[in-house]
């Protein structure tokens, strides 16, 4: 828990809130939208900011806050599921091909390989190709795109994890390769594959919408920004919110969880001494060598 | 020493920028001064192979290198082209034409009798072409002598003069424009325009100065391809084209002419000749039944659509045809949408329950075949429809595919709903029911919007019928469609276009399978 709040606090607190609206407006949304995002009112179709909605109304007469919220939990959402699936899988791969290395490790690691050679969001258009656009198409396409990433993360670390004197003491000691794998391997490959996760967020809320914007993602009528700047690209010019807003919403988003997880990644990594506490190592040492 | 200061910098690179602009104002953006009058019309796809015999090229481009027999023109009149007159048999059984002299095509060959035959057996005796009544019906043809042609058929045919000004396959190509093995060549005709250059990135065409007609008043065409529709718009505000518009040359959105005309760009409409229209998938047992068919007509906000959806560019409906089709027949009532009597009628059909309704068990759940592509604006649409029906239990989901699998999915019936455009003009009245509507005939690449044996005979006897009992005829197949809520016709669009200040005189076509330059001045 000390170490948690540590490493929020080494990642600053600007990024933390907008994760932390995130987070809240993905869980609480349904309950502060102003209005059903769904509901469609022809009759005051294209309206500007107001009081009466906040942000306009699109094309539709929609209103673009309640959409707003709910595109964040659609994608908040998919996003959690695709990374709970492709870490699941991919640890797992990766974590058979690490530890018991020869031709199961050159098996998967030359599948991983293939995968990684194609851009992970061609991967999933040709899926979604295949199987025609639906949301649990998308989810599935993009978590199938996304498992090489972690195998091969998982399978560096384990790799690294298995020739460690502890690791070779507990074999000595006849411990299971079960109790291995899963006392002593997976929770280091979990951090490091939670701290990639965790920048690899903004990336994924990003293929949902390319998907979507395409439409071969998120349906209507579930809101979601890439549907929501497909549909107001033609409003452009008399109302150009209808693409700015989703526009503004998903660069917070992706830029939030690049940042985020940076931060974690850098708060994680053993940073060189500063000169004061250098100074004063120094002088700590001089002191015992004079004693 | 300090020649330079900040201050002069800016104020030089100021006046600089003054000069230039200046400078640049005077350059002509056009060489009209050198009597070069260049109009400049943009394609949303390049024009293709302009073949007349295939369905390929933009049929815009087509129309002006080949010239038809006759002309259509607006509501549907014929006029004399490369027929200078003509006799329709009493019976309607056979057409004698008789052919306008001293017409050469662009490469000097001579339109006669014997270049005429040669066109038409190309293609009328063949069985592809047997949409056409023309080649369906076809007995022979009869050359009279060097400058008249009879055609006969097999039964009366009233179509066949209409037919005789499509644009394909009925078109005329000079004789040498073929290989040895008579696969086409080139696009010889004898039509106002030549082709001087043609590539993917656009189609430049030259007066031909042996046209027969008016010659036009233009010494240059020039087809530039813009694929997206916001480029053409920006082009059209830049000066770079001079009008956009037209449904199969570069098509002109309701919001994109609204945007156009707050920027001051001359924005065209004219009553269109089609309906857009939802078709309820003929074959499956859910829309065999009157009653869902009427329910789902009451749950569509056809005014609703019309004024925000099509921005006021369109006249919601419930014909099948508009007013300005021939036969179109009267006008019906265009019903307000009314929740509380579709779900009645969803009961009594014993679609019922809370939420989404069912029957037997099977939840009444249906698909939307949309392509943004081939019908644009679908999906907004589909997304309107998806809520009107949802408000009755009816769960809609909407399928986004491109063109070429709307294409592929129509015609063999892989759908629930799907949104049809009616023919228009110059194919109708007789085209969407010969062969959307008439079941006997084998659904082309545009599918069925419905069929029943039962409403055939009408349609055939509409098809059929002799000049005097034509529009009863079609009175009764269209109030059989319109009693049995056989599809929801939604609203007659406009035809749009928007041209810009160097236009002076401005001329929507008769059909939107021609270029906008009869009555155009620069």
């Amino acid at each position: 828990m000390k170490d948690f709040i540590s490493t929020l606090r080494a990642v600053g607190w600007p990024i933390n809130l907008l994760i932390a609206f995130f987070i809240f407006i993905t869980l609480f949304g349904s309950f502060i939208t102003p209005y059903d995002p769904n509901a469609q009112d022809l009759m005051s179709a294209l309206q500007s900011f107001s009081t009466r909605h906040w942000l306009g109304t699109d094309n539709l007469g929609r209103d673009t806050l309640s959409r707003l919220i709910s595109g964040a939990q659609t994608t908040l959402v998919g996003v959690t599921i695709i990374l709970a699936m492709a870490g699941t899988v991919g640890m797992v791969l990766g974590t058979i091909s690490g530890f018991f290395g020869r031709w199961v490790d050159e098996v998967i690691m030359r599948l991983v390989d293939f995968g990684l050679s194609v851009p992970s969001l061609f991967v999933a258009l040709a899926i979604v190709g295949v199987f025609g656009p639906s949301y649990w198409n998308m989810i599935i396409a993009l978590s199938i795109a996304w498992v090489p990433i972690y195998a091969r993360l998982t399978r560096g670390v384990v790799k690294a994890a298995v020739n460690q004197p502890h690791i070779e003491s507990l074999r000595v000691l006849g411990a299971s390769r079960t109790r291995i794998i899963v006392h002593h391997l997976i929770p280091v490959a979990l951090g490091q594959v939670l701290i990639y996760a965790s920048a690899d967020a903004g990336l994924l809320a990003l293929a949902i919408a390319n998907l979507s914007f395409l439409g071969l993602g998120v349906q209507p009528p579930l809101a979601e920004w890439g549907q929501m700047l497909v549909s107001g690209m033609p409003y452009l010019q008399e109302a150009p919110r209808l693409v700015i807003l989703p526009g503004v919403a998903l660069t917070l988003m992706v830029v939030g969880f690049n940042l985020f997880g940076e931060s974690i990644a850098l708060a994680k990594n053993p940073r060189p001494l500063s000169k004061r506490k250098l100074a004063l190592r120094r002088q700590l040492f001089m002191k015992e060598k004079a004693a | 020493m300090n020649f330079i200061t900040r201050r002069t910098l800016l104020g030089g690179t100021a006046a600089l920028g003054g000069l230039a602009a200046l400078g640049l104002g005077n350059i002509p953006a056009f060489a009209d001064e050198a009597g070069n009058k260049v109009l400049r019309l943009p394609l949303a796809r390049a024009a293709g192979n302009l073949d007349p015999q295939r369905y390929v090229g933009i049929f815009a481009v087509q129309e002006l290198i080949f010239d038809p027999l006759v002309q259509y023109t607006r509501g549907g009149v014929i006029e004399p082209a490369l027929a200078e007159s003509w006799d329709l048999a009493e019976d309607e059984t056979s057409v004698t034409f008789h052919l306008r002299p001293d017409v050469t095509f662009t490469d000097g060959e001579k339109w006669n009798a014997a270049s005429m035959v040669w066109n038409l057996e190309r293609w009328l005796p063949k069985e592809d072409y047997n949409w056409l009544h023309i080649s369906n019906n076809l007995d022979r043809i009869e050359t009279v002598d060097d400058m008249t042609v009879a055609i006969h058929f097999t039964k009366p045919t009233p179509t066949a003069l209409t037919e005789f000004t499509y644009v394909r396959p009925v078109r005329f190509l000079s004789p040498k424009a073929v290989d040895a093995d008579g696969t086409y060549a080139e696009p010889v005709g004898t039509g106002p325009w030549k082709i001087e250059k043609d590539a993917p990135e656009g189609t430049e065409l030259v007066p031909n100065e042996n046209y027969w007609g008016t010659r036009p008043q233009l010494d240059k065409l020039s087809l530039v391809v813009i694929p997206d529709a916001r480029s053409r718009m920006s082009a059209l505000q830049a000066g770079d084209i001079d009008a956009m518009g037209g449904a199969f040359i570069a098509p002109v959105a309701p919001q994109e002419a609204t945007t156009l005309k707050a920027n001051g760009i001359t924005v065209v409409t004219d009553t269109g000749t089609d309906t857009m229209l939802l078709g309820f998938n003929p074959r499956i047992e859910l829309f065999k039944d009157v009653k869902v068919r009427h329910a789902f007509n009451l749950l569509i906000d056809r005014e609703g659509i019309g004024a925000v959806l099509m921005k006021g560019f369109a006249t919601p409906t419930m014909n099948l045809y508009p007013e300005v089709i021939a036969y179109s027949g009267k006008r019906y009532d265009v019903p307000k949408r009314d929740v509380e009597a579709a779900k009645a009628l969803l009961e009594e059909a014993g679609w019922t329950g809370d939420g989404i309704r069912s029957r037997d068990g099977k939840p009444l759940k249906v698909e939307l075949v949309v392509s943004e592509d081939a019908v644009p604006n679908s999906r907004a649409l589909g997304e309107v429809l998806q809520a009107g029906f949802a408000e009755a239990g009816i769960d809609l989901s909407l399928r986004n595919v491109d063109h070429a699998a709307r294409h592929g999915d129509i015609p063999e019936f892989k759908y629930d709903l799907s949104l049809f455009v009616t023919n228009g003009a110059p194919y109708d009245p007789y085209n969407t029911l010969g062969l959307m509507i008439l079941s006997t005939i084998q659904p082309g690449t545009d599918g069925k919007i419905f069929e029943d044996p039962e409403v055939d005979p009408l349609i055939e006897a509409a098809l059929n019928a002799p000049e005097g009992e034509r529009e009863a005829a079609f009175q009764a197949v269209l109030d059989w469609l319109h009693d049995n809520w056989a599809m929801a016709p939604l609203y007659h669009a406009q035809r749009i276009w928007a041209h810009n200040d160097r236009i002076k005189a401005f001329e929507i076509p008769a059909t939107e399978y021609e270029m906008p330059l009869k009555g155009l001045a620069l």
